[in-house]
């Protein structure tokens, strides 16, 4: 059995750019016994990928390590290529963030499980033959068919590649997994699917398991030990119980609260934050009884390979004036495409009805045009949303010069930006959106709608890729706009704790249909569908290994 | 998130302006122009362009090869008056000069100096590479932004047109056409640009491609953009870097294919051009009877400015993908 050390260690990456070198880990010291399982907490830039890539040695060439890493007992440093190369993956493996992009899309996926084999034989999976049904083993393992080794990566779910990831990385009975971010982009109930296999493989075959991820609820539920990192240095470390329930640090208070708990009526309607939106209004707008935007019947079909797919089927949804309304449900389930057919963008099935204000969705060019001043929404992926080489000014100005509106450009663009809370505006305007953190750029999207003065905001997914302290402050400043100007939205999630920090109803959907439509409070609490319950009952909690000691 | 950005570090909104949304009610804006303000941007993207050009040598090398080339060839008149390539003003020149002193590069058959012919034959075959080049990019750039852009039977159709001019033997094309049409400059200029856009539109069509999947173009669809500002606003300037990378290196070969066809003979025959130089050292055989500088000196002028054209579109496509830098 091997156990990992790190010891003092500091990575600087040298560079030539102005910033000159830059510190990414600072002092770290942890230590994984044999058998254990740990988890690095830390937002993006936190030097957590940094620091577990030094265990295998597999910094790029412009980082300079200080410290000690101990493998099994011996510095990795001190290690030749040819000793490291035996290393990796046959003592430890890492399962790369990503598992979408980290496999060859021309090869089938049970050929790639058999590389790793190749290079490790071993001795022991000598021939192909013995190699094949190590192979089969492997797939059994992470819960998958026999069949699924012939497919290739694009024809399997997010959730089975990431499994055909930890097949990989179990291949070589390693003694140490490194898990990056292993559930990232996956929904809450396929992440609960991965966290509990993992958590299972720990048990069963007493590997040792360092797991890093931003989500202090994911890793709470895997891991007995915890350290949260911040700007490359240790900010807490202690078992997994002390640091979630009863942080000592501000900062881990901060996160740990970031993460809302279903149920607890603190956070219901108050998404935490230390930076919360501000409320202008003296009486805020609350949810009335005017219905805004209607579907009714809503049907949508694509054409695939196999076949006609609806993709969305009868759904019958009404949005009210100053009502925030949540759409959750999986990957897959037809919100993405929901949302579209609402703005007129997706084309619908005949039978389904679209109505703005009480009149059907236009159909003409000019038309649609017109309702989509009134209508904004908002993409997944901030950073996608922006033209990389136009200004934050041109990024929010586009939709007054697409829409014609010539009067107090300047003016507006100013006001949208303050109000998406990018304040002082004036010192953005000239920013690329390279230049802007996530959650700045989000505020600028944002703002881009704002400037039309929509009535209604429609967002697909709008804090996924947002670090746990911006997500707060993004659900605020929806739940701001709705206090402050009276906006409708319907935000489209996987994540149930975002219906319960902002939303008045929440419909719940799976494979097209909504299941479950009401208020959140009831829906939450009382849920009433099978389906809901799941999801409920796999969204992680803070608390020491609540999946494991579930299963 | 990072403490070191304005907007993060700041305690909380700082507007105190009851309705920041509602800019009537506040009159403490200044008034500024935001189109200046993004002429400002451009033109210190422009400069800072210019300072990335100007640090790579093997560009301004060609830079300056381009502007002696052209500067020689606006200037003919002045520095050899068109007597000079009158053959019955060279009765007493001797024919077949070496180069030396008095003939600085050697004569050709009938006595005229090669080095004139040189500076006359650049205006013809500088301006029909640069005219065909920008020709084909015109079409290709179309075509190319229209393929990419319209799905559906429109795109399919441009793109089988596309198809079409691929997979045509360009200099079999070439030939034809200028064997149709009247002789003259044009005609190759025409001739040369109608066979050679095709992959330029290829090229766009793809980066059209990959820029019409981007999330900003569905935002700007959010925001009720039709067809021409897509194409105008987000399409044109994401693949205008590309196609004037791809113009530099195009002209070279433009240059190439008009010295062909003046070589087969194809050319405007009144008018001096490099491969018209070519042609004739090949009527007198000049290769094989020793005569190497009646050879050697137009094939180095067209080795000469495709070169220079082909180091100044490195260091644009070097501008317009850092990732080429470090190569």
């Amino acid at each position: 059995m091997t156990d990992l050390h790190f010891e003092n260690v500091s990575i600087t990456y040298r560079s030539s750019s102005d910033r000159g070198d830059v510190v990414a880990v600072e002092d770290v010291s942890l230590d994984l016994p044999a058998g254990a399982t740990l988890g690095i907490a830390g937002e993006s830039g936190s030097g957590k990928s940094t620091l577990i890539m030094s265990a295998l040695r597999l910094l790029p060439k412009s980082a300079r390590l200080d410290g000690r890493v101990l493998l099994g007992g011996q510095d990795i440093r001190e290690l030749s290529f040819g000793q490291i190369r035996a290393v990796r993956w046959a003592q430890a493996s890492i399962v790369f963030q990503g598992a979408l992009h980290s496999l060859n899309p021309v090869r089938e996926v049970g050929q790639q499980i058999i590389e790793a084999l190749e290079h490790h034989s071993k001795g022991t999976w000598t021939t192909p033959q013995k190699r094949r049904d190590r192979m089969f083993e492997l797939l059994a393992e992470v819960n998958l068919e026999a069949s699924k080794s012939s497919a290739y990566p694009h024809e399997l779910s997010g959730g089975q590649k990431q499994r055909i990831m930890i097949a990989m990385a179990l291949a070589c009975e390693p003694d140490i997994i490194i898990a990056d971010e292993p559930t990232t982009a996956l929904d809450v109930i396929v992440q609960k699917q991965i966290l509990s296999g993992l958590a299972r493989l720990v048990a069963e075959r007493g590997i040792s398991l360092l797991m890093i991820s931003h989500d202090l609820a994911v890793l709470s539920a895997v891991c007995a030990k915890l350290a949260i990192m911040r700007h490359g240095r240790l900010v807490e470390y202690g078992p997994s119980d002390e640091v979630c329930l009863s942080p000592q640090e501000d900062y881990t208070k901060q996160l740990a609260g970031a993460f809302p708990q279903i149920g607890d009526p603190e956070s219901r309607l108050n998404p935490r934050t230390l930076k919360p939106a501000e409320v202008v209004r003296a009486e805020p707008f609350t949810m009335t009884d005017e219905v805004v935007l209607e579907a009714k019947d809503l049907s949508v079909s694509f054409d695939t390979r196999r076949g006609r797919e609806r993709a969305v089927r009868g759904v019958d949804l009404q949005l009210r004036k100053a009502e925030i309304l949540a759409v959750v449900g999986q990957s897959g389930s037809g919100k993405t495409t929901l949302a579209r057919s609402l703005l007129g963008l997706q084309e619908v099935e005949a039978g389904s009805q679209l109505s703005f204000a009480g009149k059907a969705l236009p159909k003409k060019a000019k038309e649609l045009r017109a309702f989509r001043q009134k209508v904004q929404m908002i993409l997944q992926d901030p950073a996608g949303s922006l033209n990389p080489k136009r200004s934050v000014y041109e990024a929010v100005v586009e939709g007054l010069k697409v829409q014609g509106i010539k009067d107090r450009e300047y003016e507006r663009v100013i006001g949208a930006l303050e109000a998406a809370e990018l304040t002082p505006a004036e010192d953005y305007l000239e920013s690329i959106p390279q230049e802007l953190s996530g959650g700045q750029r989000q505020r600028v999207v944002i703002a881009g709608a704002l400037a039309l003065d929509p009535q209604v905001l429609i967002a697909d997914e709008p804090v996924a890729s947002l670090d746990a302290s911006v997500r707060g402050e993004i659900l605020s400043l929806f739940l701001a706009l709705k206090k402050n100007f009276g906006m409708s939205a319907l935000i489209i999630t996987h994540d149930l704790g975002l219906a319960w920090n902002i939303a008045d109803t929440v419909a719940v959907m799976k494979r097209g249909e909504i299941v479950e439509y009401g208020e959140v409070d009831r829906v939450l609490s009382d849920p009433q569908h099978e389906y809901t319950q799941e999801l409920l009952a796999a969204v992680p909690r803070l608390g020491s290994q609540s999946l494991v000691r579930n299963e | 998130m990072s403490a070191n950005t304005p907007a993060e570090a700041a305690p909380g909104p700082s507007s105190n302006e009851p309705n920041p949304r509602g800019s009537e009610t506040r009159g403490s804006i200044p008034v500024v122009d935001g189109a200046k303000l993004v002429r400002e941007r451009r033109l210190n993207n422009a400069k800072k362009n210019w300072a990335l050009f100007r640090s790579d040598v093997p560009a301004l090398i060609g830079a300056v090869v381009l502007l002696f080339f052209i500067v020689i060839a606006i200037a003919a008149p002045l520095i050899a008056p068109a007597s000079m390539l009158d053959v019955t003003k060279q009765l007493d020149v001797p024919r077949y000069a070496p180069p030396s002193l008095d003939h600085p590069l050697g004569t050709d058959d009938l006595g005229r100096e090669l080095w004139v012919r040189i500076l006359w034959g650049a205006r013809v075959s500088i301006l029909v590479g640069v005219a065909a080049t920008v020709m084909s990019m015109i079409i290709g750039t179309i075509m190319g932004l229209a393929a990419g852009h319209f799905t559906g039977l429109f795109g399919g159709i441009i793109m089988r047109i596309v198809d079409f001019f691929i997979v045509l033997p360009s200099l079999l094309l070439a030939i034809v056409l200028s064997s149709v049409l009247e002789r003259g400059v044009f005609t190759i200029v025409v001739a040369i640009g109608l066979t050679s856009w095709a992959s330029t539109a290829r090229i766009v069509r793809s980066q059209t491609l990959s820029v019409e999947s981007r999330l900003y173009i569905e935002r700007a669809r959010i925001l009720g953009a039709g067809h021409s500002h897509i194409l105008f606003r987000h399409l044109l300037p994401a693949v205008m870097p590309l196609v004037l990378a791809n113009t530099t290196l195009t002209v070279g070969g433009a240059i190439i294919a008009e010295s062909t066809l003046s070589f087969l003979g194809l050319g405007d025959t009144s008018k001096e051009s490099w491969g018209t130089i070519l042609k004739n050292s090949m009527d007198v055989s000049a290769a094989t009877s020793g005569y190497w500088w009646y050879v050697l000196t137009p094939g180095v002028a067209i080795l000469l400015v495709v070169l220079a054209f082909t180091m100044v579109g490195r260091a644009f496509e070097a501008i317009i993908n850092p990732a080429l830098r470090s190569r």
